[in-house]
């Protein structure tokens, strides 16, 4: 196993290697085991220790650098349901739940710092940070996204903006939200397709894109829907926005239509790139931008799971391989070689470069 | 002792028509002839001839009447009735207070919630088959498939039993609009007069309204010349048969005259707009409708609860439906005063699995699941039967399929002991061996 691939390498690799070298090979290099399923993840900076939340409502911290991996947990009496956000700020971990509360952890004693208990009226779905780690931003089933200050937990902002319902009249969900790399933007994606682009500082929508092919509406064979923005991801300049889910699913009662992503110039509302992928069904739960934006990291799943990544200067495929659960959410290094990854009772360091590479 | 009903041409004497004289009088095929094993009831005659008075009893004149909710594909009981927050296999969502003290369900149902008082939960249902076709067959007739015998199903047995032999409105009506799983319901040795009026591509009954061809007044004056004809033939002829006769063209002018009581439009706005958007919730309206015109029995399938994907999201969408269209069909009927005297079931094939799949579904599941029956001759604010901690099991008063059966006949008043003479065989009501659940009934 090449060293420099594991976790706990800092050095970032110089930028002309990044500019010529795409990933080649996705080898999964260790993995490990997970007491529920990993909905979301945070890392420290050097990314040796990680954080995730799970279905057992707990918090697990994670040292990777270590010869066997082995999650404690992360304080006691937190949540009351599954664990589906988490950030680092600092020293400090917040996570949101299904529980509707928001807590503030000490992420090096597990003592918890702060609750809010009735954060949103609804299911929180995901939280992101913004790069300064200031603020924390979070969505939610009440379909409101929500500004933090990340330090005082004040309530900073409530945007609206999105319908409660789907247009057949069942209940909708705000599934995603992601900061812009230089933290003037923050975008959030609905159940039916729906991407609002606002200034982060005052919350004004700047661009409204829709990707109605995430989803399904069945109106004869089931009557219900699936589907939904699942991921979203700025690229390192801001200016693309790629968003993750499911193309159109013929039998909705699995996950079996094909991973889908768009990406977007999101401020002239242009649709850059479309990118559908059969072989390796169902949502595209996270994903990231490589370093220079020259590649696209995407994972989720069906039943199984996938890691691929797309080459962002035509949109064909560098390379993808299953993975060993279905990703719920991932990081890449630093030096975007190999990705953290959790997920279905488990976890994943998996390697995006051939030892040649 | 129990009544004993027979079907078939192996019937008691004194109930007996003959073949010879049944074709003679030319008796009406009202509905087309069910002949398994050559041994049911054919026609609307020889069904007549079967109801004698002494089991054609007070029980009609009660008017009860039963909707039953068919969640179909399967919805899973922790979502709804039996919810296990906190546990690996529990899901995301939290338990809430009903208004009936002790009692719990899901937070996908809050509107129920405040409406216990009127329906008890079965949490321990164990009806073993797991796949749709052959969960929904037992739990639909409350036995097992037999390759001897069509056995009617719940529809069919509770129209043959609270029908009344001069109504015109349909006996049993199956709305099941959606595509997957589409079931139409048998009405199986008890003949094709119970067989439902089944609507599946529209809301509204198609083909039985007046063909434009036949002017209004020429469709009353033909009616009215076949009714004095029929009065003169039956007064020197009177017999079951003829009366059947005329009975099945008074029927069927009442089905053509029935269609309006499908058309939701009627109501008023603001009832409309109570029940919601979603087709669910029109045809909720519908039953009440229907109930409210002396429809015995209606079924309203809402597919499909099939959630191998995504459990948790078509439990949002589908027990909001739930939640909502069946919250103001009791008010509703409550308010009308017809909650009393119906009988509203939520049921569907089978419930769905402890374990969380990798695409945070849930399987199918019959070991250990739940159902609800609200109002008439219900026990309102009781949890009957208990679940092990994850849910895998029934650890305190199992019902089968057949006990559910009895126990909804019991609510109605209806002896399940009663038997149907099937040939040479007895059939009750209710599979032998079945138990109602008293604990849920009044």
């Amino acid at each position: 196993m090449d060293e420099n691939n594991t976790p706990g390498s800092t050095e970032p690799p110089s930028a002309a290697l990044i500019a010529v070298t795409l990933p080649n090979k996705v080898t999964v290099l260790k993995t490990f085991p997970l007491p529920g399923i990993g909905f979301c993840l945070a890392t420290a900076s050097d990314k040796s220790l990680i954080y995730t939340g799970l279905s057992d409502f707990s918090i697990l911290r994670a040292n990777l650098s270590a010869e066997k991996i082995e999650p404690a947990a992360v304080g006691v009496n937190g949540h009351t349901s599954y664990v589906m956000g988490l950030v680092r700020c600092g020293e400090t971990l917040v996570s949101g739940g299904y529980d509707c509360s928001l807590i503030w952890w000490n992420a090096e004693s597990g003592e918890i710092i702060r609750r809010s208990s009735d954060a949103h009226a609804r299911w929180i779905r995901m939280l992101a940070v913004s790069p300064d780690q200031t603020r924390i931003a979070s969505v939610a089933d009440d379909m409101q996204t929500k500004l933090w200050d990340a330090v005082t937990g004040a309530c900073l902002a409530t945007w609206g903006d999105y319908e409660a319902q789907t247009p057949q009249g069942f209940p909708s969900m705000l599934y995603a939200v992601a900061y812009s790399v230089d933290g003037k933007w923050l975008a959030t994606g609905d159940r039916t397709g729906r991407v609002l682009v606002r200034d982060a500082s005052n919350g004004q929508v700047a661009a409204t894109i829709q990707t109605p092919v995430m989803y399904t509406w069945d109106p004869t064979a089931r009557r219900h829907s699936i589907g939904g923005i699942r991921s979203l991801a700025f690229s390192n300049d801001s200016s693309q926005l790629a968003v993750g889910g499911m193309g159109k699913v013929g039998n909705i009662d699995h996950l079996e239509g094909a991973s889908r992503i768009e990406v977007f110039d999101w401020q002239t509302g242009t649709r850059r790139l479309e990118i559908e992928d059969s072989k390796h069904k169902g949502l595209v739960e996270s994903l990231q931008f490589g370093p220079q934006d020259a590649y696209l990291v995407a994972a989720g799943g069906d039943n199984g799971g996938f890691v691929s990544v797309w080459n962002m200067a035509d949109g064909k495929l560098l390379t993808q391989d299953v993975a060993p659960m279905h990703v719920h959410d991932f990081e890449l290094s630093l030096d975007g070689r190999y990705l953290i990854a959790v997920g279905h009772q488990q976890g994943a360091v998996i390697n995006l470069f051939s030892v040649s590479g | 002792m129990s009544h004993v009903r027979s079907f078939g041409t192996c019937i008691p004497a004194h109930h007996a028509v003959s073949r010879r004289g049944f074709l003679s009088e030319g008796a009406v095929r009202a509905a087309g002839a069910v002949t398994v094993a050559g041994c049911f009831a054919s026609d609307m005659g020889q069904i007549h001839a079967l109801r004698s008075e002494e089991v054609a009893s007070e029980l009609r004149n009660q008017d009860k009447r039963v909707i039953l909710l068919w969640l179909a594909g399967g919805a899973s009981q922790f979502e709804t009735w039996d919810p296990k927050p906190g546990a690996k296999t529990g899901g995301p969502f939290r338990a809430i207070q009903t208004n009936a003290t002790g009692v719990h369900i899901s937070e996908l149902l809050p509107e129920l919630s405040q409406r216990m008082h009127h329906t008890a939960i079965i949490r321990s249902l164990n009806t073993k088959i797991a796949d749709h076709g052959g969960g929904a067959d037992l739990v639909e007739t409350g036995r097992l498939k037999d390759p001897g015998i069509l056995y009617p199903d719940l529809g069919a047995v509770v129209a043959r039993e609270l029908g009344r032999l001069e109504s015109k409105v349909p006996d049993y009506v199956s709305l099941y609009t959606s595509t997957e799983g589409r079931r139409k319901g048998t009405s199986g040795f008890l003949g094709a007069r119970y067989a439902p009026m089944f609507l599946s591509e529209s809301m509204i009954p198609l083909n039985i309204a007046r063909l434009d061809a036949v002017a209004e007044i020429d469709h009353h004056a033909r009616a009215g010349l076949r009714e004095a004809l029929g009065r003169r033939f039956a007064a020197s002829r009177r017999s079951q048969t003829v009366d059947s006769q005329n009975s099945a063209y008074q029927r069927v002018q009442g089905l053509m005259a029935s269609a309006e009581l499908f058309d939701i439009t009627q109501e008023p706005a603001e009832v409309q707009a109570r029940y919601g958007p979603t087709q669910f919730g029109h045809q909720c309206l519908i039953a009440r409708r229907l109930i409210e015109a002396g429809v015995p029995f209606v079924k309203v399938a809402r597919a499909w609860w099939d959630s191998h994907g995504q459990n948790f999201e078509t439990h949002q969408e589908l027990c909001a439906d739930l939640d909502h269209s069946m919250s103001v069909l009791l008010d509703d009927l409550e308010q009308r005063g017809l909650l009393k005297n119906t009988l509203v079931i939520t049921l569907g094939e089978f419930g769905r699995t402890p374990q969380i799949n990798s695409s945070l579904g849930r399987d199918h599941f019959a070991s250990a699941w739940s159902c609800s029956l609200s109002g008439l001759g219900i026990r309102g604010g009781v949890a009957y039967g208990k679940t092990d901690p994850e849910g895998h099991t029934v650890v305190e008063g199992e019902a089968s399929a057949a006990d559910l059966f009895a126990t909804i006949l019991a609510a109605l008043g209806i002896d399940h002991k009663h038997e149907y003479t099937v040939g040479a065989r007895p059939v009750p009501l209710a599979d032998f061996g079945s138990k109602p659940i008293l604990d849920v009934l009044t």
